[in-house]
């Protein structure tokens, strides 16, 4: 048996390979790769994000515009809900066969043991009938998620909606991780990091079923949920649902200010819709109505459309003649309808004549004198002096210009400088005939209806204005300092009073062109504007009924509110706008309404245009009252 | 001729006794920290497993210090009838209702033993008395020769021999118990110790080398580079084998002796034979007759499946486990997944045992228990060859083969290098058949040991 003997090495041999073996796998697998580290943490530890309450949001009365409400989430684990009753289950959910399958089995492919999402965002009161039932199914639970809801059910447009962020927005902000939720539009976006707080992390430690059993180290890495802020806003609820109701039916939009702060009182786009329709699980099915709706109710008009002033656009033209000298306030221009189109009316004695009756030639000829100065004896130098003159005007009004709303997706109007001119028509290719429209709000110009509303605040303050804004204060804080200053047209105070004259005159005197917008306890200033306008339909420019405009402000001495009325292929200025302005007004002002019969003719009236507003094809000829 | 009890523990191995309660102390509070309950925080609780387990090692004791007050001589008197009442355990078992499937277990209240353990103890017994008192390679009627191959003699077996651990495997088997019946081939290092299956265990390491490339490419194709023929992973290790039979062609012809070739060639010839039909016989049992449950254990260990959720569930955890241990461990009571609260580990307290201990511990920890078993399973060695009495030997080789192959495999399983059979890690994993068995294994031992000497006299 000699020879066996070393038999004996060969199996001590076997049993210290088996060890090395074994020391060399656990030192790889316990020290140097991490791959197993990471995986246990996978396992075993349990993130919990506490949402913290998003901040709400209030009117300039304290009333809730945007407050919070409890919504629930119905979450299932594969393992413990394999025998409920799902014929039963679908129904009591209401959703269908096909979809249960489907998340249920996309549950079960992301894990059988933990829970996943099978209907979410269900609001209270369809909750409360099926939590009574929810016994029957094991595995099925619920969680509750605060989802926002709009008390007022007006103000779609300001206030924004939220929906589930995006894979841009996750690497545009790495705060946002999947799943969560960000404010989309309006108030709801612009606040987003005022209103969203700071969300609070919890480790914990879970079991293989995914139940966690305690905090993970005690809570070293835990950090707390800070609460959103709670803002106030300078809008007024009921002037803003009041001004809703005026524009159903009708295409356009209704800004309103407080001269004196610059708060934005009112900001109305017609058509809207109830804010409530974009919360809650029926969110991407009512967006999608809304989008392919031709009327565009998802369109903020008020924000984002550019028009032609029209006819409002003259108040700025006088205000710069007087103030640049080409006319005084005593100026007299015939009513030359071979210049440019008009109605029939008295000849214009004054600025405030001319504003009265919206004097198209009278227009025509000051903005000529600002235009062409003389300071060049050339006639196509002059213009192109005078342009940049009237441009850097206009631009101080804030036309055109960052006016530091706070509000995402503004639109500016468009005020033509000489370079502009130069590239349409060559340089010294063009003069004041050329452009002549701009003087009647007509042509190039084009402005949103925050900068008309500002312009009013303007003449209502007598030259100068406060950025328009919404917030007024963020928890107790007042509204950023930019809100507070004063800025300055490039029009002297002095200079307002004969245009503010004429804006009384408009409303007050027989020959008016806004008579409709008068209050018998309130004075009224006002403008009306006629736009012509054209739509282009199959490639062809057509003639549509002209938008019907008003600004106005009241009271004439202590201005409270200047409104912004526009409202598209309505008609003349006169007859919709301005008795519109002056229920928003009167309604601001004193709380109620007096005339209801103007509230009425308003209400019922349909002005959303269809085919009959297509006027048939003619020569553009500018009229304009 | 000295007095029993004075040689019983005069020449008693006392490191031996060290480590057996240093294992089975660590053991207990490992247990005690993997199954940890608030509700019943006392160590000797019977509810939990840690107090159930003292239990057992009380009762191991009492049977150990038995054992160590007989004699020698009735151990050896006995060892058949030791092994006949297990067969007849281990039929007996066959008749009881099966728990978890398998038949093996005789429930006693809350206790339950399992045959198949103390089976082990039968068959060293039985194997050491029987390979002690024969001279097996003399005597040729008892033996089966193994000539497989043309020019090479295996070895001759003998025959009582084997069957005497056929039986007992036959019939674990058929419980069934595949883990229990893979401990019995660890006998196969016994017989090498003694002289037989000499090229058996190496034809065993090639043969498994073989088997586990087949397995590895089995449902894989590959590209020969520059020629567009698409070949199965089969016919590649076919072609290596080839290609490796011709190296070895020259080699002989280039070294050996003209005259000593032609048995050489006849038994590469005959290599590359068998070694072309255990190709086929693999891949075509992997392939066709395994069930897919038992193919995807196997695709696990090689890493052919990657199922961390699904079918590698419980080796996934179990590696996460280990593996966030790091090198220091996360402390005792601390394990975040290895514990019976966490519950992700399955069987944390006994088939994956090594897990909780790995993950509290650390690699000091892991390195530390695999040092400790190596050494134990060294000293055994030393023990068995300090013997002059044959059949010490051979028992002392049993029992180190069985606690070698329980280590293997307990480990290797719990570290991902051997696929999962569920066998306990001696004096560690929570159990009272396996803390019995291996107690009464390791103190026939110690007492064989202790009385070295007096064999002599």
């Amino acid at each position: 048996m000699k020879n066996m003997d070393n038999r004996k090495y060969v199996i001590a041999l076997m049993v210290l390979l088996v060890s090395l073996i074994f020391t060399v796998r656990l030192f790889y697998m316990q020290v140097i790769d991490d791959k197993w580290k990471d995986r246990a943490a996978e396992i075993s530890e349990n993130k919990v994000i506490t949402q913290p309450a998003r901040g709400v949001v209030y009117d300039r009365n304290n009333e809730k515009l945007i407050s919070n409400v409890v919504y629930y989430d119905l979450r299932v684990v594969p393992n413990q809900a394999r025998n409920i009753d799902s014929v039963s289950l679908v129904k009591l959910l209401d959703i269908s066969m096909e979809e249960y399958v489907k998340k249920m089995n996309a549950a079960r492919k992301y894990s059988k043991r933990k829970p996943s999402d099978l209907v979410t965002q269900i609001p209270p009161d369809e909750f409360s009938l099926i939590a009574p039932e929810l016994y029957k199914y094991p595995g099925v639970f619920e969680i509750e998620r605060t989802l926002r809801v709009y008390p007022k059910k007006c103000g779609a447009h300001v206030l924004g909606y939220m929906n589930e962020v995006n894979a841009n927005d996750i690497e545009k902000n790495n705060y946002y991780k999947s799943g969560d939720f960000i404010g989309r539009m309006g108030i709801e976006r612009y606040y987003e990091e005022v209103l969203r707080g700071q969300r609070g992390v919890k480790y914990y430690l879970q079991n293989a079923i995914g139940v966690e059993t305690e905090r993970y180290e005690n809570g070293k890495y835990d950090t707390l949920a800070v609460q959103g802020k709670s803002i106030t806003l300078g809008l007024d609820w009921e002037l803003q649902a009041y001004g809703e109701r005026l524009m159903q039916n009708k295409l356009g939009c209704v800004v309103a200010i407080e001269p004196s702060s610059g708060e934005i009182l009112a900001m109305v786009s017609s058509p809207a819709y109830d804010p409530n329709l974009l919360v809650g699980r029926r969110l991407g099915e009512n967006y999608s109505i809304l989008e392919k709706d031709t009327l565009l109710p998802l369109f903020n008009r008020a924000a984002s459309a550019t028009y032609p002033p029209g006819s409002t656009f003259k108040l700025i033209m006088a205000l710069v003649a007087l103030q640049e000298g080409v006319i005084t306030p005593e100026s007299s221009f015939p009513c030359n309808k071979g210049l440019v189109g008009c109605h029939n009316h008295p000849t214009a004695g004054s600025v405030s004549d001319a504003v009265k009756m919206s004097c198209n030639p009278y227009f025509y000829a000051i903005t000529k004198r600002i235009i062409h100065q003389g300071k060049s004896p050339n006639g196509f130098k002059d213009a192109a002096i005078g342009q940049d003159i009237w441009h850097d005007y206009v631009e101080s009004f804030g036309i055109g210009t960052d006016l530091h709303v706070d509000f995402p997706g503004l639109s500016r109007g468009f005020v033509p400088n000489t370079a502009f001119y130069n590239d349409l028509y060559n340089q010294f290719g063009w003069q004041f005939e050329t452009i002549y429209s701009n003087s009647i709000g007509q042509g190039e110009v084009l402005v949103t209806s925050i900068e008309m509303a500002n312009v009013v605040a303007i003449i209502a303050n007598r030259g100068y204005y406060y950025y328009p804004h919404f917030i007024r204060e963020i928890e107790g804080q007042k509204a950023p300092e930019i809100y507070h200053q004063k800025n300055y047209t490039k029009v002297d105070s002095q200079w307002f009073a004969p245009i503010v004259d004429g804006m009384w005159r408009v409303v007050h005197e027989p020959n008016g062109t806004g008579s409709r917008a008068r209050l018998d306890s309130i004075a009224v200033c006002g403008k009306t504007g006629t736009a012509e306008n054209f739509k282009r339909i199959n490639g062809v420019n057509h003639q549509m009924t002209d938008h019907s405009i008003f600004s106005a402000f009241a009271p004439m001495d202590k201005p409270q509110i200047a409104i912004y009325v526009y409202l598209e292929n309505s008609g003349f200025g006169g007859t919709w706008a301005a008795p519109l302005a002056s229920l928003m007004i009167e309604k601001y002002i004193t709380g109620e309404i007096s005339d209801t019969t103007k509230e009425n003719r308003i209400l019922n009236a349909n002005l959303i245009p269809d085919a009959s507003d297509i006027l048939p094809p003619k020569q553009p000829k500018k009229r304009n009252r | 001729m000295r007095n029993q009890n004075d040689s019983s523990f005069a020449d008693l191995d006392w490191s031996m006794v060290i480590i057996y309660f240093l294992l089975v102390g660590l053991g207990i509070t490992n247990i005690y920290s993997s199954v940890y309950d608030p509700e019943h925080p006392a160590l000797f609780d019977q509810i939990t497993q840690h107090g159930k387990q003292i239990t057992w090692l009380g009762i191991s004791l009492f049977l150990g210090i038995t054992i160590m007050f007989l004699e020698t001589s009735f151990i050896k008197k006995y060892a058949y009838w030791f092994y006949w009442v297990t067969i007849v355990l281990l039929v007996a078992v066959l008749f009881t209702p099966p728990v978890n499937g398998a038949r093996a277990w005789f429930g006693i209240g809350a206790f339950g033993i399992q045959p198949a353990e103390f089976a082990k103890i039968g068959v060293a017994l039985a194997l050491a008395k029987y390979l002690s008192t024969t001279d097996h390679l003399r005597s040729r009627g008892l033996q089966i020769k193994f000539s497989l191959l043309p020019g090479i003699t295996f070895t001759r077996m003998p025959l009582p021999a084997l069957l005497m651990l056929i039986i007992p495997a036959l019939l674990i088997l058929a419980q069934p118990d595949a883990g229990t019946f893979i401990i019995f081939t660890s006998f196969i290092l016994v017989l090498y110790r003694e002289g037989y299956a000499g090229n058996i265990l190496l034809f065993l390491i090639i043969a498994v080398i073989i088997a586990v490339i087949t397995l590895v490419v089995a449902d894989s194709s590959f590209m020969i580079p520059g020629l567009k023929i698409k070949l199965s992973g089969k016919t590649g290790i076919v072609l290596s084998l080839v290609t490796l039979s011709i190296i070895f062609y020259f080699l002989i012809r280039s070294v050996v002796l003209p005259r000593n070739r032609p048995p050489l060639y006849r038994a590469l010839i005959g290599s590359l034979i068998v070694a072309v039909i255990f190709v086929n016989f693999i891949e075509i049992g992997y392939s066709k007759i395994l069930m897919s449950h038992q193919k995807e254990r196997i695709d696990l260990v090689l890493g052919k499946i990657d199922d961390p959720d699904g079918k590698g569930y419980n080796i996934n955890r179990a590696k996460a486990a280990i593996g966030s241990g790091g090198f220091f461990g996360k402390g005792y009571m601390k394990a975040t997944l290895a514990n019976e609260n966490q519950g992700h580990v399955p069987m944390q307290s006994t088939d994956f045992i090594f897990c909780t201990w790995s993950e509290e511990w650390g690699f000091i920890g892991s390195f530390s228990l695999v040092l400790i078993y190596t050494f134990l399973l060294i000293k055994m060695i030393v023990i068995a060859e300090r013997q002059r009495s044959d059949f010490t030997r051979i028992f002392a080789y049993c029992v180190t083969g069985i606690f070698f192959y329980h280590f293997m495999i307990n480990v290797g399983m719990a570290i991902g290098l051997a696929p999962v059979i569920g066998i306990p890690l001696p004096f560690f994993s929570y159990g009272g058949s396996s803390m019995m068995s291996f107690s009464i294994l390791y103190f026939i031992l110690l007492k064989l040991d202790a009385e070295r000497k007096v064999v002599l006299q």
